[in-house]
């Protein structure tokens, strides 16, 4: 059998797997907390966690306890560091989707769609996903110094604040519109001066 | 007609009750006033079956004759086939204009894309006429089922509900150009120079599978089409001309605090 054969049944396959995969429903594969509604409040806590985050990460106490401590308690800090930054990345990562998830909600509601706009997005996503896991990396095996998550944090904060803001302006034109659109179905029409 | 093996002529006469009982299911239903590019597509099935009696059950002086009005024939269903699709697919996306927007642009990339790769490949391989009309039919039904599924992929991407009756519909038309693809093939590929004296096992194999999506049609069309939603109440086309550059920009920046973080030399500790 020759290799292009070979991809094309390798392509029939992949393309009715791809079908299974496109064709079940996302809802039954979520898990509870990755509900907008629900996980738009636990992210904005993973974001004000922020400063506990920080104190705990902080050289300074590190260095006192590593110079009053044994070289154990230093070990031991140094390995409880990196759980919280591994933690708190996983937050942020948790953050970064649900706003990449709410940006397409907005562009599912727009009556026009750039294709440059959402090609972008795409690939943020994707480099975003690709770096984290990168990072991940790094820190689970001690290669990188514990990050300095504040700038992230930043960046995260700010575009939940707009986010937030916009969606909720959404939520009030979408709402009016509804109204509206009943008030003329009951018959009641507009109120004109 | 009567030179087909009786398994043959068994599934030929299933499959023309499975269409005709979809298409009974259309207009029992009154399903046929939502999808009228669909219900062509079923009836015109029904005619291409009975085209088909005629053709094989005629004597030609010429052998090819048989063949070519045949694949002709299939021509109009694929041709009806694609224009049923585009209109399912319309009627998922109606209310999402913006999505419906880049979804048919994507479908045009893709076509394009996958017709010039089977263009590529089957270049210089047009051994007979019979030949490339199987080929040309390959080469079709990889263009809809790569098209169909990078449309469906958006739709999920943008996570838009598609109600399960045309979940069905889709599923059916993507399984059997799926099974279209790995039946030719594989027939070709282990039966190369024999490969028109195994008609018979295409034919049971194609047919096979098209009753499994008529049945699969049959059971998704049971009960009237869910009623349309309201269109929902879009939000003007600034919002999204004045977020959208906004948010990617938010996340180009967490990207490039990320990269800084990659980047990051291991200080001393």
């Amino acid at each position: 059998m020759s290799v292009t054969f070979l991809l094309l049944i390798a392509f029939a396959v992949l393309m009715l797997l791809l079908l299974v995969w496109v064709l079940r429903d996302p809802r039954k594969q979520a898990k509870p907390d990755s509900d907008p509604e629900s996980s738009e409040e636990f992210g904005q806590r993973h974001v004000g966690y922020f400063s506990q985050v920080r104190q705990a990460l902080a050289a300074e106490d590190f260095a006192f306890l590593a110079s009053r401590g044994s070289p154990q308690l230093a070990r031991r800090l140094r390995r409880e560091r990196r759980k919280i930054a591994l933690a708190y990345l996983a937050c942020l990562r948790g953050d970064f989707l649900r706003l990449w998830r709410l940006a397409r909600v907005i562009a599912s509601m727009s009556p026009e769609v750039g294709v440059g706009q959402e090609l972008a997005r795409l690939r943020l996503g994707l480099i975003f996903s690709f770096r984290y896991e990168m990072i991940r990396v790094k820190i689970v095996f001690g290669l990188s110094p514990l990050p300095d998550l504040g700038s992230l944090s930043d960046v995260v904060s700010r575009l939940s604040i707009r986010l937030e803001t916009a969606m909720k302006n959404l939520g009030e034109r979408a709402a009016l519109a509804a109204k509206l659109s009943s008030s003329l179905d009951n018959g009641q029409g507009l109120d004109t001066p | 007609m009567y030179g087909f093996p009786l398994p043959v002529l068994r599934l030929w006469a299933c499959s023309v009750l499975a269409q005709l009982l979809v298409l009974a299911l259309l207009f029992l239903k009154g399903n046929f006033r939502k999808l009228p590019y669909f219900t062509a597509y079923a009836a015109l099935n029904i005619c291409q079956a009975a085209f088909l009696f005629f053709v094989y059950s005629h004597s030609w002086s010429n052998p090819d004759t048989s063949g070519i009005l045949a694949w002709t024939s299939e021509c109009l269903t694929l041709v009806a086939q694609a224009l049923a699709t585009t209109e399912i697919l319309e009627i998922t996306l109606r209310p999402y204009q913006g999505i419906w927007g880049l979804g048919w642009r994507a479908l045009t990339v893709v076509s394009g894309i996958v017709v010039l790769l089977v263009a590529l490949a089957a270049r210089g391989h047009w051994a007979t006429s019979s030949s490339s009309w199987f080929q040309l039919d390959r080469g079709y039904h990889l263009t809809f089922a790569s098209a169909l599924i990078a449309c469906l992929a958006l739709v999920r991407y943008y996570s838009i509900p598609v109600p399960p009756v045309f979940k069905m519909l889709l599923g059916g038309f993507c399984f059997y150009s799926c099974t279209e693809i790995v039946v030719n093939t594989l027939l070709q590929a282990f039966f190369k120079k024999d490969f028109f004296r195994h008609q018979a096992a295409w034919q049971l194999l194609t047919m096979s599978s098209f009753i499994v999506m008529q049945a699969i049609w049959a059971v998704a069309l049971r009960k009237p089409l869910p009623v349309e939603k309201r269109q929902a109440a879009l939000p003007s086309d600034s919002d999204y001309q004045r977020l959208s550059p906004e948010i990617n920009e938010d996340l180009r920046r967490l990207n490039e605090k990320l990269l800084r973080l990659w980047k990051l030399e291991a200080l001393p500790q």
